[in-house]
């Protein structure tokens, strides 16, 4: 048997290992998702990394490259260009420091496998500009540390420094709660770390597979086809999202159902309430299949083929007279009457995208790209879209300042202190700070029981996040926003703009406005329609 | 001082000159027109500011405004003639209005009668200073020099609680200005050679006036300072209070913004306008 192990790790090897983590990956990614923080709808993290993790692999399954140099540079690539979310971003830095460590090599002895393993943890301590421990970087840490042990025994071999990088890496995952409070208080480990792990013990099976089977006989051919088949092909079909109302709703039947018609499904909730998201060339097939489950709610269709070219507002940008400073403005928002808005203050391309669907830094580099102006700003509007955000500057010739606005609020206070004559790095300086004044408050429903910043709150409960932290739980909008602007201080602020969701109703609308007019009539209160999904309400504060 | 000068200061409803400079100085002021419905009022004659105003909130349809005629000048200068030996008269900026065009016409039909048609570039009481420059002047020729060098160190700066009056009376382009039509923008105006254009866009009526004092300050040093408003006594007053305490000895008076501007700037508008050094 000796003799048919895997010596070292060469490029059809590396090539089937990460095509091994995808298919894991899909298989468990909701578990992952189901691992987020808030009790918020939140960028779902597994499915973040799923699609980066995909749009890895996307150009390694055209490769028959020898060398794991190539696969691991293709790699690299790919999950730059398709990084979404902070844990896709991280995954994509911990492709990219595997790829420096193993340049040049063709095939990479286990000693030289954990060294790589270490340096793609260094890459992606690099990438942050504040690590925190207990998150997907000290799980990968702890993966290469234990991948390097591993690899000092006499007896080392791939299969026994990938394994000890998984053993390390689930380690690490099970001691994040005693890391961070916020992982402890939700009772949850970090969702991005146990992603990482997921990817690692994907690895692991396929390479254990290679050494039953060996690595050259075609037995391992079927099994990467296989893996192949679920990618999509050529199209992305539709972006289909939904919500299933119904009763005894069984998840796994749905899933396996579903699973037929598309890839990148993502089916979680509740037997009263499932959550379904699909990739699929066909969503009509797909919503009569779900319609015989229950009821359809808040549908969702996107066009992913046309996404790139969506992305350009260059109908709007044409009617303009070329701006004196030369400097054009991209946002990330999801929503008609957010887009309109943004638009309407000289937003010159949209990238949708936020709360729910971050964008990939692929397709903010397109808008960035597509603007007719050498100098771009650039507004991620969500905390988790300021990473991949960040990686824009690096991608580009052009100079782009990246205003890191977590919430819509914040990205319209940026895009209103905007002057077209003045510089960029001027009108840099003042979006910052005007951003830097506004307080977002957000209103939603929680999707599970947790706790959170000491707050014990149950699924269905309205909840009010301040500057992305959970603050308040009740039982409807108007008695939150009621807290949130109490917490605030109303005295110190003198208007509220409230940004209507697709979930409020015209009576929840006119209840929350008459309740913040009567109980603080120091405050304007000016509406607007954001039709931003998940959100029944944003409000900002200034 | 008037009987010792020669020529007489003529200037339009626009101004917003105050009645006690008008008094002192002896201008002249030949006002333009508001127009409700089918009723027609001279500005500041038949129709106070308070009162325009108030009609102004209960008004359905918007009111328009006219510029005078150039018989109404015609008149004014053949009355002048009487006993002065020529006039500058000095107007309401000609890319906003044809005030300054019908003077010039109706000074062409009066013979014998010099004038001096000034096209101010500029609205309100920037008018009103070039006015006083003018009058201090002991002949038209020097008046004339001092006010045209004048012209185009003229500012204001204003506030406008909304922008839908300026844009229904087609003075601002929105989509060129940069000011979206969703978000109810408090853009701070200044007008300066000769074009409306937002300086800063800002959502809080107090950031805005903050920012308009900030914005003045990089403006000094100037020569004539005053603070207009309409129908916005009280901020008026703190404005010219916060820059009385850091302009000491400068004189800072406060004006109110007449009928045919307030068509435009709508209520609550306030503005610090003045004449750069």
């Amino acid at each position: 048997m000796a003799s048919r192990r895997p010596a070292g790790v060469d490029g059809p090897l590396f090539k089937q290992a990460l095509l091994g983590s995808l298919n894991w990956l899909a298989t468990n990614h909701e578990e992952v998702n189901r691992l987020n923080v808030f009790p918020v709808p939140d960028g779902d993290t597994g499915t973040n990394m799923l699609l980066t993790l995909q749009s890895a692999v996307e150009d390694i399954k055209e490769s028959n490259a020898a060398e794991v140099s190539k696969i691991a540079k293709l790699a690299s690539h790919g999950s730059l260009m398709g990084a979404r979310g902070n844990s896709g971003v991280i995954l994509s830095q911990i492709f990219r420091g595997f790829a420096r460590a193993v340049e040049g090599k063709s095939s990479l002895a286990p000693r030289e496998l954990a060294i790589a393993f270490e340096e793609a943890a260094n890459a992606a301590y690099r990438a942050v500009n504040k690590p925190t421990e207990g998150t997907i970087l000290t799980v990968a840490r702890e993966a290469g540390r234990s991948a390097a042990a591993a690899a000092g025994e006499d007896d080392a071999t791939v299969p026994s420094v990938i394994a000890a990088a998984a053993a390390g890496a689930r380690a690490a995952v099970l001691k994040t709660p005693s890391q961070l409070q916020i992982l402890r208080d939700a009772g949850v480990v970090d969702a991005g770390g146990f992603g990482l792990q997921i990817i690692l013990e994907g690895m692991l099976k396929t390479v254990e597979e290679a050494e039953s089977f060996h690595v050259d006989t075609t037995a391992a051919r079927p099994k990467a086809a296989q893996i192949a088949l679920d990618l999509p092909e050529g199209g992305w079909g539709y972006c289909t999202e939904f919500l299933i109302d119904g009763t005894n709703l069984d998840l796994d039947h749905i899933r396996s159902e579903i699973e037929a018609l598309g890839n990148s499904v993502l089916v979680v909730g509740e037997p009263e309430l499932v959550k379904v998201h699909v990739h699929t060339d066909d969503p009509t097939r797909v919503i009569n299949l779900a319609g015989g489950f229950g009821k359809i709610l808040k549908l969702n269709v996107g066009d992913m083929s046309t996404q790139h070219k969506r992305i350009l507002d260059s109908e709007s940008a044409a009617g303009r007279p070329p701006r004196p400073n030369g400097v054009g403005i991209v946002a990330v928002v999801a929503g008609r009457g957010l887009v309109e808005i943004f638009r309407g203050l000289g937003v010159d391309a949209i990238v949708e995208g936020g709360q729910t669907m971050n964008p990939s830094t692929q397709d903010m580099l397109t808008a960035v790209d597509g603007v007719p102006y050498d100098e771009v700003v650039l507004l991620p509007n969500n905390g988790n879209v300021i990473l991949a955000a960040s990686q824009i500057p690096s991608l580009t010739n052009k100079t782009v300042h990246v205003i890191e606005t977590h919430s819509v609020p914040q990205g319209v206070a940026a895009v209103v202190a905007f002057r077209p004559e003045r510089s960029g790095a001027d009108n840099t300086a003042t979006m910052k700070a005007e951003a830097a004044r506004i307080q977002t408050i957000e209103v939603t429903h929680a999707v599970r029981d947790t706790r959170s910043n000491g707050l014990k709150v149950k699924k269905g409960d309205v909840i009010g996040l301040i500057n992305d932290k959970l603050e308040f739980a009740g039982a409807d909008y108007a008695e939150v926003v009621n807290k949130a602007l109490g917490k605030l201080g109303p005295d110190a602020y003198e208007l509220v703009t409230v940004y209507r969701g697709q979930g409020a109703s015209d009576d929840e609308m006119a209840n929350l406005e008459s309740a913040i007019r009567s109980n603080f009539p120091g405050l304007e209160v000016e509406v607007q329609q954001g039709g931003q999904q998940h959100y029944p309400f944003i409000l900002s504060v200034e | 001082m008037t009987s010792k000068r020669r020529f007489a200061v003529v200037t339009d409803s626009t101004a917003d000159l105050p009645d006690e400079w008008r008094a002192r100085y002896g201008i002249e002021v030949v006002p333009l027109k508001v127009i409700f419905g089918d009723e027609t009022f001279r500005d500041r004659v038949d129709m106070s500011d308070d009162e325009f105003f108030r009609r102004l909130a209960a008004a359905t349809k918007l009111p328009t405004t006219s510029a005078p005629s150039p018989g109404e000048f015609a008149q004014a200068y053949r009355r002048l003639a009487e006993n002065h030996d020529g006039c500058i008269s000095i107007h309401l900026g000609a890319q906003l209005s044809a005030t300054a065009e019908a003077a010039r016409i109706g000074a062409e039909s009066v013979e014998g009668f010099r004038v001096e048609v000034v096209d101010s570039q500029t609205v309100t009481m920037p008018i009103a200073f070039l006015c006083r420059v003018a009058a201090e002047c002991e002949t038209l020729e020097a008046a004339t020099a001092a006010v045209e060098a004048r012209v185009p160190k003229t500012r204001v700066l204003a506030l406008l609680d909304t922008l839908r009056y300026l844009e229904m009376g087609g003075r601002l382009n929105r989509a060129q200005a940069m000011i979206g039509t969703m978000l109810d923008l408090k853009p701070l105006l200044l007008v300066a050679d000769r074009e409306i254009k937002p300086v800063e866009r800002v959502r809080t009526r107090s950031r805005a006036i903050s920012r308009m004092v900030d914005y003045f300050r990089g403006e000094l040093p100037v020569e004539h300072v005053a603070v207009v408003h309409a129908q916005a006594p009280d901020e008026a007053l703190k404005v010219a209070a916060g820059l009385r305490a850091e302009l000491p000895g400068q004189e800072i008076a406060i004006g109110k913004i007449g009928c045919v501007l307030g068509t435009h700037t709508g209520p609550k508008a306030l503005g610090v306008v003045y004449i750069k050094k």
